[in-house]
Formats: C-alpha cells, structure tokens, sequence
C-alpha cells in the first residue's frame, strides 16, 4: 500500500515539474512552484488516498516565505513545499478542493502575511487581536522582536 | 430584563420574513476566567435556526511558537506541555518524538512504554472530564458529579507515576524522566478494571435516561465525506465511522506492541460521541493494565547532547481530542529555527462549524461541547436582534438553562 502511494506520488511530481524526495521511510517531500501546488494537490486528494491535511505551516526563509503542506495517510506523510516572495507574497488558497484548509490558511495570513486568493475569510483575522496595527509586520517573521511588538502596542509594564 | 424580552423571534413568527429582516447575529463569546480556553462565535441566525457560524480564536494565543525559537530545545518541551491543561503529557510527547527524529538516538524500550501508559490514562482522565461535561450541559447534573468523582481516581494514579497531576513533565528527549514506582501494578490493574466497569455503567445509564437520550440522539449529525472533507481528527472522525487514529495507523511509543483495536461508531450523532468516547475508555484502560504487566525491563532514558543536527521533522500523535501535529526544523544550534503546533481542536473547528448548522440555539451548548473544544465561550454573549434592534444579554447559565427548559419545561432550577 505504501509503495504504491509513494509511486503515485512519484508519478504525480513529475507532471507537475516538482522534485520529490524519500527522506526517510513514510515521508516524501514534494518541492513545487507555486503556481503548480493547487493542480497538484486536486489530484493528490481525487487520486490518491493521502486526503488528510494536517496542517499548512509557515516558514521564514530570509528572503522567500515557505509554506508546507502536511498530508497524511496511515504511516506516510506528504509535505508538499513552496515558497513565495517576501515582497509579494500571495498564493492560490486550496479551500474549495480540502475546505478543512480555511482555518490553516487564515493562520499563515495572520502570522507571515501570505495572502491566499480565493480564501472567502481573508479579510478576518483569527489569532490576531482586532486592534493590531496595521503597520505592524506579521509577528512570526524573524525580523520582528517580541520587545518591540510589546513596545509598540504598549504592553510594556515599568515594574518599580 | 424580563423572560418574554430575552426569547428569540420563533420559527414560525420569521418565517414570512426570511432571510435579511429575519436574520439575527448573535456574538458569542470569548471570555470566562473560570473554563479553559476563550473562543469566540458569531452566529448568524434565522429565527432560531442557525444559518452560519463564524469562528473567531486567538483570545488566550500566547505566542508559543515564536518564543520557543529563542529558548533552548529541552526548556521548549516543558514550554510546549503547557499548550493545554488537560492533555499536557501528549504535547511534549510529540514534540519530542518530533526533535528525536533529527537525533541518531533510540528511545529505550521500558520508556516507550512508560510513555504509553502515562498518554493512555491522560486520555481516560480527559474522556472523564468530557463526559462530565456533557452531562452538565445537558441538564444531567449527576453524571457530571458521578463522572468527575472517578476522574479523581486516574489523577490520584497520574500523581502517584509522576508527581504531578496536571502537567506531568514526564517526557525528556530519548526517554522518560521518572521511572514507575515499584509495587503499583496490582494497584493500577484494579483500577483500570473499576473505571472499565463504571465506563460500562455510564453506557447504560446514557441509553436509558431520558435526558441524555432527548438531548443528545439524532442532534450534531454529519457524513464521513463532509467530516473527511474537512480533516476532522480523533473522536470526530471516528464517530461518523472513520477509521482514522495514530495509534493503530501510524504506532508511537509502545502502541504496536499493545493488542488493541479502535472503536468506531456509525450512527454520528453526539449520542454515539458519547458511547465512543465511554468505549475508549474501556479500551484505554485495557492497553494501560497491559502495559503495566508486560512492562520491559531496562533503562528508561538516553541523554543526548543539548544541539540537535541541522534537518527538518515532523510528528504526530493521537491526543484525546484526534490528531496533534508537530514540526520542527533545526539549523543545528541550541535553539530551534522553527517549531509549528496544531492542535486538534484548530483541525475540528470547520467540522464544528459545518454540524451547528442548521441546529437550534438549544443545541449550541451540546453541539460545542461535542467537539470537545477547550471551552471558555459559553459565557458572556450578547443577541442582537437586526430587525427591531434590540439588544439582550445572556450568561453561559441562562444559556444552559434555555436549552434545558427547551427540551423539558420547566426543569432547570436556578442556582
């Protein structure tokens, strides 16, 4: 069962021009541009059983954003990999093929500031305070302190 | 504000107007310093009937994530046990397994086991605590007192392995900190065999009483496409019969050398919820009083250097509440470079969502409640009615008691 996957997988890479790599048994690695995660994610949950997603997991990679989507079936796991642009980082959104992403999407826009397009929740937050400043950068980004966020919402308490 | 101010506009009374005129939003939420977890809702109403639910969390988001990428890698597993405040010992687990996996270290053998163990009466102890619950927002006082007064026996057991009751700080990388203690054995076998029979007694007493059954049967249903859909996890896929569990399809710890097998139910409605969750326990209780007696000798930890090698993984383990995910990702210093956890409630929130609607405000305590969900939203919500704008507040208890009085007039006392 497990191999077949892996090979459907295999299979599923190449049409999509994506590197697929075994790191260790039961986890394949998909890297993917992209333009190419939501063709190939439609197929991956119509043609192969590996329809659970875990979670969407956001990355600061310096001058690129990663995003990662955990999928899994019995002892595998499928991390689906792409990076956006720092500058502009905006990606197709995956609801209307797993609706299950909505929440994980909503967490990468408000701690990286992806912008998933065709997500119908974007323009809410949902870990974020309501009062977050606009100016203020997406609290997960490397570049950003805790100090200053603290600072700058004015949480910073003198003790005496 | 008097009782006829404070009842909703009726089905029938709306139904000439319907959908704009008619529609009600109703905020609900977020906090209560006494319950877990502060959530937030806004449903929108028709009538009493509820068309859309929009979720709205972060009230108690502690920034776990970014401050666990400046604290060192073992501080952040007692950093991570204190995610949640009932099952505590499974984060720490799969962060651990999570860091292990970039390690060339094994985890021994008696430590695997004594991991299963401790996660197995975590899961009784939180099933506990569900059930109670439930009882008590459906109106069924006793079981919640019956239910919880058990609960004291897994956490007297829980306290007596590790110290602790709550946060157990069990876990290290590559194994356990504690060992058991010698001579518990014939005491945690009948133990197990006590709260398996109450399990069992709890079943029957759910099948037959009128409460239970009135409030509960038929209410929060859903179909294994729609909960597969939306990658519902643990109990709530498994109660639309689902085979989805870590434990048997992708083992951890010690869970394949355990004789076990899942339960699943097919009837989805929170009344199976109830009877699955009961059946796990029982089956819990079953794998804990195995593992005792077949518990491995030899040692229960391995110490690792504080640097983990540069790499990237990912774990997963079934915690009470379905699938807890982590992944972390090293760049070979005393700190992670990226840690991310999802917690199962995050993973059955759309699946929440989806089933309230279409149910009553009556139901929303059951329905919430059902999920399981660290659950600080019931009071403090406000109903704004559009049309007439008016305005009315009520408690989480004035909640509790509309539904009661709902389904059985009259019945709910005030305290």
């Amino acid at each position: 069962m497990s191999e077949v996957l892996v090979q459907q997988i295999e299979r599923l890479a190449a049409e999509h021009q994506a590197k697929c790599t075994q790191l260790r048994k039961g986890e394949t690695t998909v890297e993917i541009d992209q333009t190419q995660v939501k063709g190939f994610v439609k197929r991956l949950v119509t043609e192969t059983l590996a329809r659970h997603l875990s979670t969407i997991t956001g990355l600061d990679l310096g001058q690129n954003i990663g995003i990662i989507y955990h999928f899994w079936h019995e002892k595998n796991t499928i991390h689906v990999k792409t990076t956006v642009p720092k500058e502009k980082p905006t990606a197709l959104s995956i609801v209307d093929i797993v609706p299950g992403a909505i929440l994980y999407e909503m967490e990468i826009h408000d701690m990286f500031g992806v912008e998933f397009t065709g997500n119908p929740w974007m323009d809410r937050k949902l870990l974020l305070p309501d009062t977050w400043p606009e100016d203020l950068p997406p609290p997960l980004l490397k570049t950003v302190k805790p100090a200053d966020i603290r600072k700058r919402l004015g949480l910073e308490v003198e003790r005496k | 504000m008097s009782e006829e101010q404070g009842k909703p506009p009726r089905k029938e009374e709306s139904a000439g107007l319907m959908k704009y005129s008619a529609e009600n939003l109703v905020p609900f939420g977020p906090i209560h310093p006494a319950l877990k977890e502060p959530e937030y809702f806004k449903l929108v109403l028709e009538g009493e009937k509820i068309v859309e639910v929009i979720p709205r969390i972060g009230y108690v988001h502690r920034g776990l994530e970014k401050a666990a990428e400046s604290r060192p890698w073992v501080q952040n597993m007692y950093m991570f046990e204190r995610t949640c405040g009932i099952c505590s010992f499974v984060h720490s687990l799969t962060y651990g397994q999570a860091v292990e996996g970039l390690t060339i270290y094994e985890v021994p053998r008696r430590a695997k086991f004594i991991r299963t163990i401790v996660a197995e009466l975590e899961r009784i102890h939180s099933h506990l605590l569900w059930v109670g619950l439930m009882g008590h927002w459906a109106g069924f006082e006793t079981l919640f007192m019956w239910v919880w007064r058990d609960r004291e026996v897994v956490l007297d057991l829980v306290e007596a392995i590790s110290g602790n009751r709550v946060h157990k700080s069990m876990n290290a990388f590559c194994g356990v900190r504690k060992d058991m203690p010698p001579g518990m054995e014939d005491r945690i076998v009948e133990r197990m065999k006590f709260l398996a029979d109450r399990a069992n007694y709890y079943k029957q007493i759910i099948d037959t009483e009128e409460t239970m059954l009135e409030r509960t049967e038929g209410i929060g249903r859903i179909s294994p496409d729609t909960a597969e859909a939306l990658c519902a996890v643990g109990p709530m896929a498994r109660y639309v019969g689902l085979r989805s569990d870590i434990r048997l399809n992708d083992p951890y710890a010690a869970y394949d050398e355990v004789p076990f097998d899942i339960v699943t139910r097919s009837e989805g409605d929170v009344h199976a919820l109830l009877k699955l969750r009961l059946d796990e326990m029982i089956v819990s209780a079953n794998i804990v009083s195995y593992a005792v007696q077949h518990l491995p000798d030899g040692p229960i930890r391995v110490k690792i250097p504080p640097i983990i090698p540069a790499g990237e993984h990912s774990s997963h383990s079934e915690a009470p509440r379905g699938e807890i995910f982590y992944y972390v990702k090293s760049s070979g210093g005393r700190t992670p470079e990226r840690v991310k956890s999802r917690q199962p409630t995050m993973a059955n929130l759309p699946t929440a969502l989806e089933i309230l609607k279409g149910q009553t405000i009556a139901d929303v305590p059951v329905v919430l409640t059902a999920i399981d969900p660290c659950f600080g939203c019931m009071d403090r919500m406000s109903f704004l009615d559009i049309e007439s704008s008016r305005q009315w507040t009520w408690s989480g208890e004035q909640l509790r008691q509309y539904g009661i009085n709902h389904y059985f007039p009259g019945r709910a006392k005030k305290r």
